[in-house]
């Protein structure tokens, strides 16, 4: 009785003890799992900063005015050319000739006539 | 002896029995004993006692990080980069004359000389050999194997956007600490605001969000430079404010640096004349002396003022510079800023009453912002008649150009005085702060007086058509050994759009400008700061979102300015 006992209790003490290491063993891969993460985030965030700087200073005005200055052909806008939803109507030119009734759609004026 | 003496009291049956009782007593013993471990066991294995036990402490470990700067719009204006910096322990080198020779190798720009003298100093156990360096710098020295020799890595303040806002971002040293600017604030009286911002969780922080819109402020950069070179001024500068808000949208000192270089000491010139230099600002503060004269009822729009002879106050005689030698109503004394009518208006408010006024709208104090380099006013000893009556057209008492403008942007702004912030800061925060200075009904009357000096006065040039543009001019002759120049001037233009309902308040301010052909030898504000004032409206404006209104004139103007860019054209 007493041996069976103990027997049970053998095996009992090994199948836990096996439990328990392997546990451990796998808790210790995640932690080594999480530290790796835990650096790759880091790393990341340092290269988000790093490219939102280069993003910065690509995009600083100074550099863009420069190139467009050379490579467009485009001016500086003027108060004049800045025109109210509701007076577009009157500001189409006569050519060339819009012909509402061919194209079948008015893509444009649904979407003022969404503003409005 | 014990055995024998328990043989002796007890029968030999219950002996047996004796025996198993005391090993089950210590079977209980045991098992409860293990039963305490295993509990404890268990306890200690699923709830893991959390380290610090003193928060305090644990606080002061991590290093507080140091905030991104980034403009109204989320444009990154200073930010944290990581590089290595390397450094030497002298004791360990064993080939000093190897070591020295392969560093400079390496690194063309290290000196041998001092490089050498350096790591030969006595009893020096650490040595920076040079900090900040590229990432294949710093492999190239650690891969030449020098015992001693290693880098540590560390943080690097840099500015992306170069020039641009320097003086009011500022700088730090090379230990990353500010040393001027909102970076100085950030380490000093800003220090709880820059706490608030950390994430200690993540150890990371929320950036410093500024008031400053980067592109306007490029706009005020570009147009203040090149009327800085084609005026062939000293210096010059632009401020862009927020009427309802106080919030400074771009603030530029010409010349300025560039923060990104790592020698920063800067000259004179460089400082940031706006908020780090007094200035006589002239005739735009006539402007404060016609609201004040407004605000005590001593005059109205319609007040007349004798102009024909000048203005006799001790030894001192005060004259116009567009003399019209009339009598000029109130707005023409504005539209033409006639000095003996403005001194007059003054004279009539009485010496006590305008020193009251001028500290009620903050002129006498410092003017204290998170930009921590800040001049205080320089005043006269003694407020005299002639003290007041030249204050009264802006000579004679100097202040931060900023302040000038802070003063007239709350005069036109309904009357409310708001505390300028480089900080970003909504209408409400704006609202909490803000306290009356002069009625409504008066900063309706400096709006109206404000257009029409535009409309048919001295800054008839600053008019954008569509913006409603208002403003003030100022030429302020310099003090030159102790004597108001004739040729040395301070020309400033202060305005707002749109005047109707105004909501932007712009400085511009060219130092010692000259006369070219196009201004038919004038040198006044009239023709260099105003028409810089323009430029900036023009370019700004669509970008603030401001709708332009054109009236029946200005179509017909526009009409006209089309028909002569054709001909030309």
């Amino acid at each position: 009785m007493v041996k069976v006992f103990n027997a049970l209790l053998v095996m009992g003490l090994l199948v836990s003890a096996f439990f328990l290491y392997s546990l451990e063993h796998s808790t210790r891969g995640l932690e080594r799992q999480i530290a790796k993460m835990k650096t790759g985030v880091s790393n990341q965030r340092e290269s988000i900063k790093l490219l939102n700087a280069e993003w910065s200073s690509l995009t600083r005005p100074e550099r863009l005015q420069k190139l467009a200055e050379d490579r467009l052909k485009l001016k500086a806008i003027t108060a004049s050319q800045i025109v109210s939803v509701a007076d577009l109507s009157s500001k189409i030119p006569d050519h060339p000739v819009v012909k509402l009734d061919d194209q079948g759609t008015d893509p444009i004026g649904d979407i003022l006539a969404k503003m409005q | 002896m014990m055995e024998n003496k328990a043989e002796l009291h007890t029968p030999k049956g219950s002996e047996k029995l004796r025996g198993q009782n005391r090993i089950r007593l210590l079977g209980i013993l045991f098992s409860a004993s293990f039963f305490a471990i295993a509990v404890q066991l268990g306890q200690l294995t699923l709830k893991p006692k959390v380290a610090p036990a003193n928060p305090e402490l644990a606080a002061h470990e991590t290093p507080i990080p140091r905030p991104d700067i980034i403009d109204r719009n989320g444009v990154v204006m200073a930010t944290d980069i990581a590089v290595a910096s390397l450094f030497a322990d002298p004791r360990k080198i064993i080939d000093m004359d190897e070591a020295v020779e392969s560093l400079t190798a390496t690194m063309p720009d290290l000196d041998s000389k001092a490089l050498r003298q350096k790591l030969m100093a006595p009893g020096r156990a650490f040595v920076w050999l040079k900090r900040q360096v590229s990432p294949e710098e710093r492999d190239a020295v650690y891969n030449l194997g020098i015992p001693g020799v290693g880098y540590v890595n560390e943080r690097k303040r840099v500015y992306p956007l170069g020039r641009l806002a320097a003086h009011t971002i500022g700088y730090v040293d090379v230990d990353t600490k500010g040393i001027a600017g909102i970076e100085k604030f950030l380490d000093d009286q800003g220090a709880l605001y820059t706490a608030s911002l950390t994430e200690p969780e993540t150890s990371t922080s929320a950036p410093a969000q500024l008031a400053m819109d980067t592109r306007i402020q490029h706009a005020v950069t570009d147009e203040v430079a090149k009327a800085v070179i084609k005026f062939r001024a000293k210096a010059g500068g632009g401020i862009v404010m927020d009427t309802e808000t106080g919030e400074i949208l771009a603030m530029a000192s010409l010349p300025d640096y560039n923060p990104n270089s790592d020698d920063k000491r800067l000259t004179s010139d460089q400082q940031n004349k706006l908020t780090s230099g007094v200035y006589e600002l002239g005739s735009v503060i006539k402007a404060v002396t016609f609201a004040m004269a407004f605000d005590y009822g001593t005059a109205t729009l319609t007040s007349k003022y004798d102009t024909r002879s000048n203005l006799i106050i001790g030894n001192a005689r005060i004259s116009d510079f567009h003399a019209q030698r009339r009598i000029l109503t109130v707005p023409e004394v504005f539209t033409n800023s006639s000095n003996i009518g403005t001194a007059k208006m003054a004279l009539q408010v009485g010496v006590e009453n305008h020193v009251e006024f001028l500290r009620r709208v903050g002129l006498l104090d410092r003017l204290i912002t998170e930009v921590p380099e800040s001049a205080k006013p320089l005043l006269p000893k003694h407020w005299s008649k002639l003290a007041s009556v030249t204050a009264a057209f802006g000579h004679g008492f100097a202040v931060q150009p900023l302040q000038g403008l802070s003063v007239v942007s709350d005069l036109i702004n309904g009357g409310m005085a708001i505390p300028p912030t480089f900080l970003k800061r909504t209408k409400e925060e704006a609202d909490v702060l803000a306290h009356r200075i002069v009625k409504p009904e008066t900063s309706e009357k400096m709006r109206y007086l404000f257009r029409l000096n535009v409309e048919e006065g001295t800054a008839s040039k600053a008019d954008v058509l569509g913006y409603r543009v208002g403003g003030k001019t100022g030429t302020a002759e310099k003090v030159v050994n102790g004597r108001y120049s004739k040729e040395k001037s301070l020309a400033t233009f202060i305005g707002a759009f749109p005047m109707d309902h105004p909501k932007y308040a712009i400085f511009v301010m060219l130092d010692e400008p000259h006369a070219t052909p196009e201004t038919y030898g004038f040198a006044t504000a009239g023709w260099n700061a105003v028409p810089t004032a323009s430029k900036i409206i023009e370019r700004i404006a669509p970008l603030l979102g401001v709708t332009p209104v054109f009236t029946a004139e200005d179509l017909v103007k526009l009409e006209k300015q089309a028909k002569a860019a054709k001909k030309n054209g």
